[in-house]
């Protein structure tokens, strides 16, 4: 079966023309127009990626995005108003794990969602184990153990530590992190990096306000020590 | 007969309160020069009524009494001169009499002058015309100098007697006090004058010191911060300005917010359909190859006027956000010469060759990336639509500021038109000519606002070879710049 794309929007017309497109790309596409809806459908077949409008009628689209977040690791793509709000960063916060400012070319959707579908890079990882102080990553497994608990991560905070992990020590710039995660360039949205770290060290850190493995590196970026 | 005005014509014309009437000197300068010439001549006119008033005073003081006494001593020589048959006699009578304030006496008896002891008074100190009155009957006084001092003299005939009888007074110590007044007079006018003229200055600074406030206020909200308000209730005097005034700046600020607003809002409205077009449109490229001929020719017509529709929408919405101030920039300090790389193949699709000296490689701005890079491509695209693309970008330090220029090979810019060009909506002498253009004319008013939000400049002029064709600059400032380094003007 391929892919399966869950849409929430509630202007019919733009969730048509958005399946459209997305079918063009050989994906299937469910939509839903409320947030209910999407939550029902998710809950009776959860689907691959979903891609959230923020301004819904009723429960809105970041509730959406929580509510999903505490039963998946789904990759979401929020859908704003506006780049520059606090919209962006609340979203992210929600959970979403990239966004899309209206109105935005499909074709850009699509990159967006063959970004974050992409699995985590293993290739250049020659251990298949890793161990950080009580930290410990399973690449290939996609799991991360903590005191030998599983921690949850969704693919884009995996994807984030492990690429971290590659190279223990070494400084990543945002500029790095996001063409290698998120496959921006130079002009992407550092705060997705940020929100994602400050999302990673919720999770991974005994203390995520003095964290001891995701270190922030003034002006440079970010790192993983032991 | 007075024609009644209609709100129109009231409208129309332009309310001018005060008819400019151009003056040399500032209101502070006037209103000290008021206050101080107000004090000298209050100050002035009050020390010659003094100094008139008390001189009058004075003089008469010392008059009377002088007549008074004559007269008094007239009546004693009367008594006692029958008496005095010889001169001798006379002479002692005659300094036997009361004589205060060094006050001398001269006697004409009997075609005989006399007069007191040791003093330099006698009949030839006595004018003519005072003699000849006295000796006609008639008592009389007069001021006259003698030896070099004024002095009062007052005849009085004896009664009953052929004698006349004189008497003078020094009148110099009256001088001498009334001359210290004059100096006291002087010091106290020329003090009040300084402090009225203090007084003046102190006045017209706190006076202006609101007016003032109303200029800063009226630049800040010219500066963009609408919300700048005087504070009202302090002075009701005051409040005759800041009240009118507030109530203009809200009007204003109301009115801009609504222009934007609306901007904002019709621009908000149009996005829901054009995402609707741009995903439909591009469903229809997909099938692009399955079309007639003549069906492609169209989807390319829309294809591109969506494109055109949707950057026009981007562009409102971001300049109505100028317009209320609802630009947030996520300042970042990057190396400029990546940066304007990075804008140039990633944003302006690379292709343009870039070049920047040695020692601008260190050099860092403080940008939000995004923000800015569209800056760099709105220009480069600036150059594609009216000049046939850019020839060049260049990156120059000048002193603490980094020059970033596209040259193109086009027409170039005519300078009566080179400030306009930035303006909303302005195509230059273009203007007509949209055959082939896909460009609104915002691209250059927005480029022109994000560069004033990060603290820089951008204009154009002519390329620096002499060619035709125009170079667009964009200043920005260094942030923390080391010193200039003397040899690094190689170019890469």
């Amino acid at each position: 079966m391929g892919t399966r794309i869950l849409t929430v929007e509630d202007d019919e017309r733009i969730r048509t023309a958005v399946r459209l497109a997305l079918e063009d790309e050989g994906w299937e596409v469910e939509e839903a127009d409320t947030g209910e809806d999407a939550l029902q459908a998710f809950t009776r077949q959860p689907s691959d990626v979903v891609l959230i409008d923020i301004m819904l009628p009723g429960i809105d689209g970041f509730d959406v995005c929580r509510s999903i977040r505490r039963v998946s690791d789904v990759p979401i793509v929020m859908v704003t108003a506006r780049a520059d709000t606090h919209d962006v960063v609340a979203g992210l916060e929600a959970g979403a794990d990239d966004y899309l400012t209206k109105p935005f070319a499909p074709k850009e959707l699509s990159a967006r969602i063959r970004a974050l579908l992409r699995r985590a890079r293993t290739i250049d990882l020659a251990p298949t184990h890793l161990r950080f102080g009580d930290l410990e990553i399973i690449p290939d497994e996609g799991i991360v153990l903590r005191d030998n608990a599983e921690v949850h991560l969704t693919k884009t905070e995996f994807r984030l530590l492990v690429e971290l992990a590659s190279a223990p020590g070494r400084v990543f710039s945002r500029e790095v992190l996001l063409e290698r995660i998120w496959g921006y360039g130079y002009f992407g949205d550092g705060r997705l990096v940020d929100v994602h770290v400050r999302r990673l060290r919720m999770k991974v850190e005994v203390d995520p306000a003095n964290p001891r493995h995701v270190m922030t590196i003034r002006g440079l970026g970010y790192k993983l020590q032991q | 007969m007075t024609k009644p005005i209609t709100t129109r014509t009231r409208r129309r014309r332009r309310a001018r309160i005060i008819a400019p009437v151009r003056r040399r000197f500032g209101l502070r300068t006037r209103l000290t020069v008021t206050f101080t010439l107000g004090a000298a001549v209050l100050s002035a006119s009050l020390a010659f009524i003094t100094f008139g008033l008390t001189r009058q005073n004075l003089i008469d003081q010392r008059q009377n009494s002088a007549v008074t006494r004559a007269f008094a001593n007239a009546d004693r020589l009367a008594v006692e001169l029958p008496s005095a048959t010889t001169p001798t006699a006379v002479s002692r009578s005659l300094n036997a009499l009361s004589r205060p304030n060094a006050a001398n006496a001269v006697l004409s008896s009997d075609g005989r002058w006399y007069a007191t002891n040791g003093s330099a008074f006698d009949q030839q100190s006595i004018p003519e015309s005072l003699t000849v009155m006295v000796a006609g009957g008639q008592a009389a006084r007069m001021r006259t100098p003698v030896n070099g001092s004024t002095q009062l003299i007052v005849g009085v005939p004896v009664p009953d007697l052929d004698a006349q009888y004189f008497e003078s007074v020094p009148l110099a110590d009256l001088q001498h006090t009334l001359n210290g007044l004059a100096m006291t007079l002087l010091i106290a006018s020329v003090l009040t004058t300084a402090a009225g003229a203090l007084i003046g200055y102190w006045a017209s600074r706190r006076v202006f010191a609101p007016l003032l406030d109303v200029g800063t206020a009226a630049g800040a909200i010219a500066g963009g911060r609408l919300d700048t308000r005087l504070p009202e209730g302090v002075d009701p005097d005051l409040d005759l300005i800041s009240r009118p005034f507030n109530e203009m700046a809200q009007a204003l600020e109301d009115r801009i917010e609504r222009d934007a607003r609306f901007a904002s809002e019709v621009s908000h409205e149009l996005r829901s359909p054009l995402m609707t077009l741009a995903a439909s449109i591009e469903v229809l490229e997909n099938t692009r190859d399955d079309l007639p001929e003549r069906a492609r020719t169209a989807l390319e017509l829309l294809s591109a006027d969506i494109d055109r529709l949707q950057q026009l929408v981007e562009d409102l919405l971001e300049i109505s956000r100028f317009d209320v101030g609802a630009i947030t920039l996520h300042l970042e300090e990057v190396l400029v010469v990546e940066l304007v790389y990075q804008s140039v193949s990633i944003l302006g699709g690379g292709g343009v060759p870039v070049i920047h000296d040695v020692d601008t490689e260190d050099l860092i701005v403080r940008v939000d990336k995004r923000r800015f890079g569209r800056v760099i491509a709105n220009l480069l695209d600036n150059a594609d639509r009216h000049a046939g693309g850019a020839t060049s970008v260049t990156i120059e330090r000048t002193d603490n500021r980094i020059h970033i220029s596209i040259e193109d090979h086009g027409n170039g810019v005519p300078e009566d038109e080179r400030d306009i060009v930035f303006d909303r909506f302005s195509r230059g002498s273009e203007g007509g000519n949209r055959s082939n253009d896909t460009g609104v004319g915002l691209g250059l008013a927005l480029i022109d606002e994000h560069v004033r939000l990060h603290g820089g400049r951008v204009w154009v002029e002519d390329r620096r070879d002499g060619d035709h064709g125009a170079r667009f600059i964009v200043e920005l400032p260094l942030v923390d710049p080391p010193p200039p380094d003397e040899n690094g003007d190689a170019e890469l």
